[in-house]
């Protein structure tokens, strides 16, 4: 049998073959058209195949090379990261800036491992809330809703 | 020898020197020390954040604060480094090494002074060196076409990935990423879209915004929260002399010579910069030290060589990017973004169409310097304290200040939701062990290498031996011809898996 010997090359070639693939794939429609008149398939077709050229390699190594095992990936502080920042981006248009980013705040600090401290999330919530209306909005000028909608 | 350039660089001081430059060229500064000192947060991830920011500022303004965070942060991350004994910035952990235990022995003020005056001097070379050699590369520059670009950008690339840490296949693999992401938009030449999968937000091309913050900015808060929590403790021992005795001086002056030559040689090395700048010179100040045993206890060679040699390579890393239009790092990658969206194309013309640009950013350059003394030695109690605060309330700022920065470019909400792909994204490669530094180098320069490659390919009418045929280019594959071989050689593969090991 086969043995994986390092399942970090293995993930990142099979990652490579995957955008290569994609690439051919979701360009499969672009023409190609010949190397003194590049088409707007050429660069990119070119480029999906030595992708996926190097992630074979990559990928093969894995049975021949020893290495470390892939780290179990913590699901909390990238749950908590990444859902803090897409209530951002679904806030921001209809309640403002203050809102979005008290939400962001709270959501954030729930990543940590540790029992938040509820009076230190709020208040830093509402300070950055604060300060990101009068710094960015009124000094900075920027143009996003300070307040309710657009 | 001409003597022109120092016309130049008068005209220079005259452009940097208006207040209103100053004053954001002291802000670049501060906040490029404040990062630094703060370990957690990079250059990379503050300046992507500030590009918005930089809009409504002009060019040479907006050069001016983005230079000063990146040198900043080599000032502010020897602080953290000898205080704490935790690197402020990835160039200052060599720093950590004999830094820290100055510090334990009483002589943490020698440390920081001997820092500060270090990089002070290496600054200053740094920008002579950009101001003497700048102008002939770009001359050399005028001479280059299509075929050359495109050689110049294949050598560049491939040194890169011999630079950078980790393994090289992975690094060409990113690269090639970078360069088939770079392409998503409308093909200019044709007006077909390209990987635009109907989001109208992605016609234009891919922000690079959400791509860099994702990649590097948030992955690295989420990576600081999945590691134990720890407490930083500055040492609380006396600061207040900063100036260095003589015996210092005499201990350290050939050391910051040293390592402010390899810092400028490693900047203009395309995948150089700061960090493989401090490696190098703290491994060679052990090779030529007479008691190499004294490492790791306290020599004040090691801590002033590789803080010289970090801060000439972040100043001598932009004479590619100002000179040939191409960035030899990921921060670079960002300059030359924040010059495109400024709509200045960066390469040989900038001296010619705009000197007040290239003179007045390296005369701006000397000035931080200047600056960055007076921030970072009388006011070091006032970063100090800052470690204090704890990063449980730092990274929701930091994320907060990325979204606005995001959202504030462009106001649309599907910006924010890229980002989160790229987070996303960004994390399962650092899982994967690829580094994603490569990949920025890749996007920026996805579709400058399509359109050079193109008009070559038309100027030959499709003969790929155009490349072969014209001295330069061929000169240039030659070179990158022998960088691939370079890492082959078992002797090179060596010294390049040490440069990144710190003992």
């Amino acid at each position: 049998m086969i043995k994986i010997k390092s399942p970090r090359d293995l993930g990142a070639g099979l990652l490579f073959i995957v955008i290569g693939l994609g690439g051919f794939y979701f360009g499969r429609k672009l023409n190609v058209g010949i190397s003194s008149r590049m088409g707007p398939g050429y660069f990119p077709m070119m480029l999906s195949g030595l992708i996926c050229f190097f992630g074979i390699i990559v990928g093969a190594r894995a049975f021949l090379l020893q290495g470390p095992p892939i780290d179990k990936p913590q699901f909390r502080p990238l749950f908590f990261i990444i859902a803090g920042m897409l209530a951002f981006g679904w806030l921001i248009e209809r309640t403002g800036l203050a809102i979005s980013v008290a939400a962001l705040v709270i959501i954030a600090t729930l990543a940590r491992r540790a029992k938040p401290n509820y009076v230190e999330m709020i208040a830093l919530a509402i300070g950055l809330a604060i300060f990101s209306v009068v710094a960015f909005i009124y000094g900075l000028g920027q143009t996003m809703p300070a307040w309710w909608g657009k | 020898m001409d003597l022109g350039f120092l016309n130049n660089l008068v005209d220079g001081f005259v452009a940097a020197a208006s207040l209103n430059n100053l004053m954001f060229c002291l802000m670049g500064c501060m906040l490029g020390t404040l990062i630094g000192v703060l370990p957690g947060i990079g250059p990379i991830p503050t300046i992507a954040m500030l590009l918005p920011v930089t809009y409504g500022l002009s060019p040479l303004t907006s050069l001016i604060m983005l230079a000063g965070i990146y040198y900043g942060a080599q000032y502010g991350g020897s602080t953290t480094s000898i205080l704490v004994n935790m690197p402020g910035e990835a160039s200052s952990v060599v720093t950590c090494i004999d830094g820290h235990q100055m510090a334990k022995q009483g002589r943490a003020g020698s440390a920081l002074g001997v820092a500060a005056l270090g990089s002070f001097f290496a600054g200053c070379v740094g920008t002579i060196f950009i101001a003497a050699f700048g102008p002939p590369l770009a001359a050399f520059a005028q001479k280059f076409s299509s075929p050359e670009y495109f050689a110049l950008m294949v050598l560049g690339l491939v040194t890169a990935v011999v630079m950078a840490h980790g393994s090289v296949l992975k690094a060409v693999a990113m690269i090639l990423i970078g360069l088939l992401f770079g392409l998503i938009g409308t093909d200019v030449n044709t007006g077909v879209q390209r990987y635009t999968f109907g989001v109208e937000e992605l016609w234009d091309g891919m922000d690079f915004l959400p791509l860099v913050i994702g990649m590097f900015g948030i992955v690295e808060i989420i990576r600081n929260l999945e590691g134990k929590e720890v407490k930083r403790e500055a040492m609380s021992t006396r600061i207040r002399d900063l100036w260095p005795s003589l015996k210092d001086f005499k201990d350290s002056w050939k050391a910051v010579i040293r390592g402010t030559a390899i810092g400028s040689i490693l900047g203009v090395v395309p995948g150089g910069g700061a960090v493989l700048a401090a490696f190098a010179a703290y491994t060679i100040e052990k090779k030529v030290a007479k008691d190499p045993s004294r490492f790791g206890k306290g020599a004040i060679e090691g801590v002033a060589a590789p803080e010289a040699a970090n801060n000439a390579a972040a100043q001598t890393s932009f004479i590619p990017l100002l000179t040939l239009g191409l960035p030899s790092n990921a921060i670079m990658a960002l300059m030359m973004g924040a010059m495109m969206i400024q709509g200045i194309a960066p390469g040989s013309a900038v001296m010619q169409t705009r000197p007040d640009l290239f003179w007045g950013m390296v005369a701006s350059m000397w000035i931080g310097n200047l600056m960055l003394v007076i921030i970072n030695l009388p006011m070091i109690g006032m970063w100090v304290k800052l470690l204090s605060v704890p990063y449980r309330m730092l990274y929701p700022a930091i994320l907060v200040f990325c979204m606005i920065g995001i959202y504030g470019t462009s106001s649309s909400y599907v910006q924010i939701i890229l980002t989160a792909v790229f987070t996303l994204f960004g994390y399962v490669l650092v899982r994967l062990d690829c580094e994603p530094a490569p990949m920025i180098l890749g996007f920026i320069l996805g579709p400058l290498m399509e359109e050079n490659l193109r008009r070559s390919m038309v100027l030959s009418r499709g003969d790929p031996m155009i490349f072969l045929n014209r001295p330069i280019s061929l000169t240039l594959l030659i070179m990158a011809g022998i960088v691939v071989l370079l890492i082959v050689l078992p002797q090179f593969r060596k010294t390049r898996e040490e440069a990144f090991v710190e003992d």
